[in-house]
């Protein structure tokens, strides 16, 4: 057995233990408000999950994450509002979008590197949330759109939250075990080699960028079917800001450390909210000392920890 | 028909000619050496046949198939196969997965890369290894790590640049032994270095470039004698 792929598998069972016990959940909570803020968790889990992919495994550090969220969100917002389109369709629709903008996006990003990357996702989030926030017409501006909800029960919103995090970690389990995880991280590791040893590199990271901004529009749109109304706040920078922090608090480049970092830090935000706005200054603190000092973040810390110990 | 051919290769950086127009053929299964002075050309030439830069005026033929305008990976899926002269690793993929990588790249279905991939752990002595982040090994480890990866699938042709340049005596002699190996199963070799000794052992023909002009192309101590390639070395007033 290979000790990389054991790796991934241990991450994989982890987070299928950490999923299983979100599941039991709501037998001790019961209050429809922290419901709720379990199920923003699994939003947040969600698109930390597929900025990981980008940034953690390939290492292409995008700051578009909540922008491609908030895409989705508009996708199945739009199609509903305008010509009645139901959920079921709106949904899927929303995946190709974000995930169509994402690989015309990706194609043109693919040559920058680094901060330049950072900076020109950065402004294309910024430009999408503008112009749908102007688009009064089209878009009702910042008053936003009203969503058709998907259920009565929220509990309803929770498992089918909970369902699709659990595609989305098979999903990226499955695919990092593959060739395309060997590439991925080959990528992220030295594109020059990559290209030495035969990888297709533009295409590899195409797919990537494709591939996230699909399943952070799928997290967009099933987070506004949830709350029955999307604005252009969902692709708030501060947003995407927070998926960064989740992700690296948590563990970037691992299946369950972003996972693990969005309940974290979401909640603890929960927590942090009734101390007044200094939840993101506590956050960024955090991810300074993280980036500058544990790397690998909390799961990098607790498998030292866990190595360290005789068996 | 030669295995890999430069023809009139030239390729400029603002006003400085790096390659100038340099004309070589390699044979299948030859084993050709590459020296010169510091700044002769040498890299830019193996960038040039790589496909890491395009060259201004020339041709580089692979089996005959013109292959100078094509993306790196694709003349790497042709079967040229390169190691830089600084050691190129996948630092946070463990020695395994960074030859399997390679492995996949040029075809090799999963467990056919995992058993080639074994062999070579063995043949170069990394298997204690095998499970680290090659960002953790030695320096002579990375090289062999990179050496390695060129022989996941056997290219048409390896290129390789410096390879023994600060690697510990012990791995270099792996290497060594690894190339006489191949080389005497038919592997074509094109190889740069500094290390003359090695080159004078390992290579029956050597070709030697002074300000980005081939100077000498023989026999390797019909080379290493050769006056020009002398006073190449060390200046005009010496020889």
């Amino acid at each position: 057995m290979n000790l990389s792929q054991n790796r991934l598998a241990v991450e994989f069972r982890l987070s299928l233990v950490l999923l299983a016990a979100i599941a039991l959940l709501p037998l001790l909570v019961t209050n429809p408000y922290w419901l709720g803020v379990l199920i923003v968790s699994m939003y947040f889990a969600l698109l930390a999950a597929s900025w990981n992919l980008l940034a953690g495994y390939t290492g292409q550090f995008s700051m578009a994450p909540a922008c491609f969220a908030m895409i989705g969100g508009y996708a199945t917002g739009l199609l509903s509002y305008h010509w009645q389109v139901g959920p079921w369709l709106g949904i899927p629709a929303a995946i190709m979008t974000a995930g169509a903008i994402g690989l015309v996006l990706g194609r043109i990003v693919m040559r920058l590197r680094g901060p330049y990357l950072a900076l020109t996702t950065l402004s294309f989030a910024e430009i999408m949330r503008l112009v749908i926030g102007n688009s009064y017409e089209f878009t009702r501006g910042d008053l936003g759109l009203n969503v058709t909800g998907l259920f009565e029960a929220r509990l309803a919103y929770y498992y089918l939250f909970l369902g699709v995090l659990v595609a989305a970690q098979a999903g990226t389990f499955l695919l990092m075990r593959s060739k395309a995880g060997l590439y991925l991280q080959a990528i992220r590791d030295d594109e020059v080699a990559a290209t030495s040893r035969g990888v297709d590199v533009v295409w590899w990271k195409t797919a990537a960028f494709a591939l996230s901004s699909a399943a952070s529009g799928l997290a967009g749109a099933l987070y506004g079917h949830f709350s029955q109304l999307v604005s252009p706040e969902l692709g708030l920078l501060l947003q995407t800001g927070l998926v960064i922090c989740m992700v690296v608090i948590g563990g970037m480049g691992s299946l369950i450390g972003p996972i693990a970092g969005a309940f974290l830090v979401y909640l603890s935000s929960e927590f942090l909210r009734q101390a007044g706005g200094i939840q993101l200054i506590v956050f960024s603190l955090l991810v300074i000392l993280f980036a500058r000092f544990f790397r690998e973040g909390l799961w990098g810390l607790a498998r030292r920890a866990l190595a360290r110990r005789p068996a | 028909m030669s295995c890999l051919a430069v023809e009139g290769l030239v390729k400029s950086f603002g006003g400085l000619r790096a390659v100038d127009n340099v004309s070589f053929a390699i044979d299948e299964g030859e084993l050709v050496g590459l020296i010169g002075p510091n700044g002769s050309g040498k890299t830019t030439l193996l960038n040039v046949v790589s496909g890491y830069e395009r060259p201004d005026i020339g041709r580089v033929l692979l089996d005959g198939e013109p292959i100078h305008h094509r993306k790196p990976e694709r003349i790497a899926q042709a079967g040229l196969l390169r190691m830089f002269q600084l050691t190129r690793v996948f630092r946070r993929m463990s020695t395994l997965d960074n030859l399997l990588t390679a492995g996949r790249a040029l075809g090799l279905a999963h467990s056919r890369a995992v058993a080639r991939a074994e062999e070579l752990l063995g043949e170069l002595d990394l298997e204690r290894v095998r499970d680290l982040d090659a960002g953790r090994l030695s320096g002579g480890q990375q090289k062999l790590l990179e050496f390695g990866c060129c022989f996941m699938v056997p290219p048409r042709i390896a290129l390789l640049d410096e390879p023994f340049a600060a690697v510990h005596p012990t791995m270099k002699e792996i290497m060594a032994a690894s190339i006489r190996a191949r080389h005497a199963e038919g592997q074509t070799f094109f190889i740069v270095s500094h290390d003359m000794p090695v080159i004078v052992e390992l290579c029956t023909r050597t070709i030697c470039m002074n300000a980005g002009v081939v100077i000498a192309d023989e026999e390797t101590r019909a080379v290493l004698s050769d006056p020009i390639v002398i006073e190449a070395y060390l200046g005009g007033e010496a020889a």
